[in-house]
């Protein structure tokens, strides 16, 4: 899947296996919130993000309309991806809204303001996934934190 | 369409940036350097360190007008008069200049206007030449006196003795034009006087933007700041006195008749009420330098990273 933010000009790509991996594992948690990080890379002009990837958490906490990610071995397995060839590195986050629109929350655009500017994060602007998820279908809104404003991409494809 | 004033007048602002024509500048800083020089030679102890005054050393210059104005401070017995001062200088320029470019005798300077290079550039620098009032005086206060070669404003041609103090007034402006909003505007109407023709001399609205600031509560978007200082000048020029910051006893608002304060009133009053009546105009008057389109942002928008290294995303709650 092929998004595209045409105000600012950016692209961000996510293969179908890693949707199928992230509505298989918010799947398992429903009708509970669940999510993870993203791994990724940039492009060499750095106009294109590629999800490579989720990690997901070894902590959290979770309701249906709440998740907190906890950051337990995160930090462990990114340096490993980070070493690796092809390096992959932290691109942002992803959680489910059950039986709701992909739509961030206040606290969701909170969240990702303080992601920005927290600083263990070295990237300047992380990218949000949100899976809206009934029983039978499911629909993905992307963002990404730009400049101190949360801003949605399109979908190309 | 309607245009978004504030993002275009960015834009125009961003099209004047001197650094956008370097290799220009540079130019303007050598010949400057170079005429210093020549003069230094020519003069030797019968004049002091020669200066530049002009937007550049200011900070408030914009790449279609540099302003290098060179302040060449004579000794008081260097000559009889101000008057023979000012011919010497102009015959001396004039003799090892006009090869090279075009040398005129203007209203308190000689520009220089050289020849265009392979380049195209053409490279304006003027001399002001100032005697010290008594002898040696100028060491204790930088105060000079200038001739008045023809009619400035409402100063006669021909006027001896005109005061001031060139170090003072760059300093003045250059510490309003800290100050980004003044900087932005002062620039802004330099931009709008050199596309539409207009009169005022350069310090002049330099002052004058200082003043509106000064006096008024200027806030809001850089539209809004433009704005506030556009009514100002439409508002208060026609009876506005404008202290020299070299001089107090001078009023740089006597550089403009009563029929040119009244004409730039004018001016202010109509470009407010076009630009109100169709956001539009303001193209008209305050146009990007063609030479310099705006690159649209989004050719420098970036997935920038802070710093090279591992992340370790916080605990984070979501919604
Ligand atoms: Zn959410």
């Amino acid at each position: 899947m092929k998004f595209f933010c045409a105000t600012i000009g950016l692209t961000l790509s996510i293969s179908e296996t890693v949707v199928s991996k992230l509505i298989l594992e918010g799947r398992k948690h429903y009708p509970k919130e669940y999510g993870g990080i993203l791994v990724g890379r940039y492009s060499d002009d750095s106009k294109a993000c590629i999800v490579e990837d989720t990690i997901l958490p070894q902590n959290h906490k979770s309701s249906r309309y709440a998740f907190e990610r906890g950051k337990e071995g995160l930090a462990q397995k990114l340096s490993e991806l980070y070493e690796q060839t092809p390096r992959l590195i932290y691109i942002g986050e992803w959680h489910t809204h059950p039986d709701s629109a992909p739509f961030p929350s206040a606290t969701d655009k909170q969240a990702m303001l303080q992601i920005a500017n927290d600083n263990g994060v070295t990237i300047a602007s992380p990218v949000l996934l949100i899976l809206g998820l009934n029983s039978t279908s499911y629909t993905l809104g992307a963002y990404l934190q730009f400049q101190n404003q949360l801003i949605r991409y399109e979908q190309q494809d | 369409m309607a245009t978004d004033k504030t993002k275009h007048l960015k834009c125009v602002l961003d099209s004047h940036k001197i650094q956008k024509e370097q290799a220009l500048l540079d130019k303007h800083i050598t010949k400057k350097d170079e005429i210093k020089a020549a003069l230094k030679e020519e003069y030797g102890s019968k004049m002091y360190e020669p200066f530049n005054s002009g937007s550049y050393a200011k900070h408030t210059a914009i790449n279609t007008k540099f302003d290098f104005d060179l302040v060449a401070p004579y000794k008081r017995d260097a000559f009889d008069t101000l008057k023979e001062m000012y011919n010497a200088v102009h015959d001396f320029l004039h003799k090892k200049y006009s090869d090279e470019a075009t040398v005129k005798k203007q209203k308190v300077s000689i520009g220089l206007e050289f020849f265009a290079d392979e380049d195209g550039h053409v490279v304006k620098v003027d001399v002001v030449p100032g005697r010290e009032l008594n002898q040696d005086q100028y060491k204790d206060d930088n105060n000079i006196n200038l001739y008045v070669h023809s009619q400035l404003g409402t100063i006669p041609e021909g006027s001896e003795r005109l005061k001031t103090n060139p170090k003072a007034q760059i300093s003045n402006v250059k510490d309003h034009a800290e100050k980004e909003s003044v900087r932005h505007d002062i620039k802004l109407l330099k931009i709008w006087k050199v596309q539409n023709g207009k009169k005022p001399k350069s310090f002049f609205l330099e002052l004058i933007t200082i003043k509106a600031f000064d006096k008024k509560d200027i806030t809001g978007d850089l539209w809004d700041k433009l704005k506030a200082v556009l009514e100002f000048i439409r508002d208060e020029v026609k009876t506005i006195s404008l202290p020299d910051p070299g001089n107090s006893n001078n009023d740089v608002a006597d550089t403009l008749t009563d029929v040119e304060k009244s004409d730039l009133s004018d001016d202010m009053k109509y470009m407010l009420e076009r630009i109100e009546e169709n956001s539009d105009n303001i193209k008209l008057y305050f146009k990007v330098n063609p030479d310099h389109p705006c690159e649209d942002k989004m050719e420098e928008n970036k997935y920038n990273v802070k710093r090279e290294g591992v992340s370790a995303p916080p605990a984070t709650r979501f919604g």
